[in-house]
């Protein structure tokens, strides 16, 4: 079971996060490739139904940033 | 409680006649005992049918969502804190409505009542502060106090907030009374314990949706559930689409339910539905000190933002 | 409600950090890898 990773969802906000995240990748750091980024435009986009759906199709954790 | 029917009537009839209003919603007696439905009552000369007394759980404000017409609505406590909630929301204008507020001691827990007669009820009286059941021709007395709705005995809204006519005198309003005892005892589970939990509470749903119906809030046009693209929730009983049907509910009533009770009293297999929205009522009540339908001034805390609201969770 | 608070979390991360988004995601994968897998609330893999 050691060998199992966690699928994340990620909700970037557009403006912010995935900013940082595309930041991140310019600079080639490194960093775990568990998260599945899914771009939103603001974090006022999220609803609690994006979290139970994600976890229902299988999301092991669900992770919002804005 | 009971005399307050000829004064509704008596208000009823002078609002129909006067043409302040073009329908009084109320109550009238149902088809089985312990049921009475709602009427609508566009002819004063019908306003006998009205009733009132222990078996209006019903909550009204369900029948006021983007209505046209000047309504005159019958409220007890928890349906006037639901009508504030639907002004806040923009869904009924106040100067369409003639508020008789009904000020209202609890509603009876039908299905306690007819768990406790096993040989069936024949008749059901009631006087001001008890019930008296005839089963088999038997009759027997019991407390009212002893057989009210969960949510009527923990009510501390009893008085409707906002209102034209009153239809009987304010009531005191009771104190000290612990409204979330229930929740703690959930909020002490374990994350594994409290799967199991609400596990067995939601297994006997058979996905009726008589919960949302009943509710005041639940007024989308498409509800969630009948969205297909994307299916947030399947329709199946399936166990997790279950979950995720009365979870998501709850959250979308969440800061703006009320605790009337319409959605435990309209299951017809008995959850406790009230189990999902409490939580998330204590939240709203311990982190933006609201409660919802209290006041038509304020915005409701999930709508605005305030410079003090809880932040710690984000990192 | 049954899931686990791990799974979880909220951050602020402005464009510019994208340091502190490599941390955030490193501090979220094991958190998540920690609690184990999500066996609880996935739906039952659909029949073809």
């Amino acid at each position: 079971m050691s060998d199992w990773e966690p699928k994340i969802a990620s909700f970037l906000c557009n403006w912010c996060s995935y900013g940082a995240a595309d930041l991140a990748g310019v600079g080639r750091m490194e960093y775990p490739p568990n998260i599945r980024v899914i771009r939103i435009p603001c974090t006022g986009r999220m609803s609690p139904k994006f979290f139970l759906a994600a976890l229902t199709q299988g999301a092991d954790g669900v992770w919002v940033s804005g | 409680m009971l005399g307050y029917i000829d004064k509704i009537r008596e208000i009823s009839k002078r609002l129909l006649d006067e043409g302040r209003v073009d329908m009084i919603i109320g109550f009238r007696k149902g088809t089985i005992l312990m049921m009475n439905e709602p009427c609508f009552v566009k002819n004063s000369g019908e306003l006998s049918t009205l009733v009132w007394d222990s078996n209006c759980g019903i909550n009204l404000a369900n029948y006021l969502t983007d209505r046209k017409e000047k309504i005159g609505i019958v409220a007890k406590g928890c349906d006037s804190r639901n009508i504030v909630t639907h002004i806040i929301e923009n869904k009924i204008k106040r100067e369409k409505l003639v508020i008789i507020g009904v000020p209202c001691k609890g509603m009876l827990d039908k299905r306690k009542v007819a768990g406790m007669f096993e040989n069936g009820i024949d008749d059901i009286r009631e006087d001001d502060n008890v019930v008296r059941v005839k089963s088999r021709g038997v009759e027997t007395s019991l407390n009212k106090s002893d057989v009210l709705q969960e949510n009527c005995a923990l009510c501390i809204h009893r008085n409707p907030v906002i209102y034209d006519e009153l239809a009987g005198p304010l009531v005191e309003e009771k104190k000290d009374v612990d409204r979330y005892a229930d929740v703690r005892r959930i909020e002490a589970m374990t994350a594994q314990e409290k799967w199991e939990y609400f596990k067995d509470l939601i297994s006997p749903c058979i996905r009726c949706y008589a919960c949302r119906n009943a509710c005041p809030l639940c007024y989308c046009p498409t509800c969630f559930v009948d969205e297909s693209r994307p299916q947030w929730c399947g329709k199946s009983q399936d166990e997790i689409d279950t979950r995720t049907f009365h979870f998501l509910r709850a959250y979308h009533c969440a800061g703006r339910c009320t605790d009337c009770g319409a959605c435990e009293r309209a299951c017809p297999v008995g959850i406790k539905v009230r189990q999902f929205t409490s939580k998330l009522n204590k939240d709203c009540l311990d982190m933006f000190g609201w409660e919802a339908g209290v006041s038509p001034d304020e915005r409701p805390p999930l709508d605005t933002f305030k410079p003090g609201d809880p932040g710690d969770f984000i990192k | 409600m049954g899931v686990e608070p791990g799974r979880l979390s909220f951050s602020w991360i402005s464009s510019a950090e994208s340091t502190k988004f490599v941390n955030v995601v490193k501090d979220v994968t094991a958190t998540v890898k920690a609690l184990g897998p999500n066996n609880n609330f996935k739906k039952a893999a659909k029949v073809a």
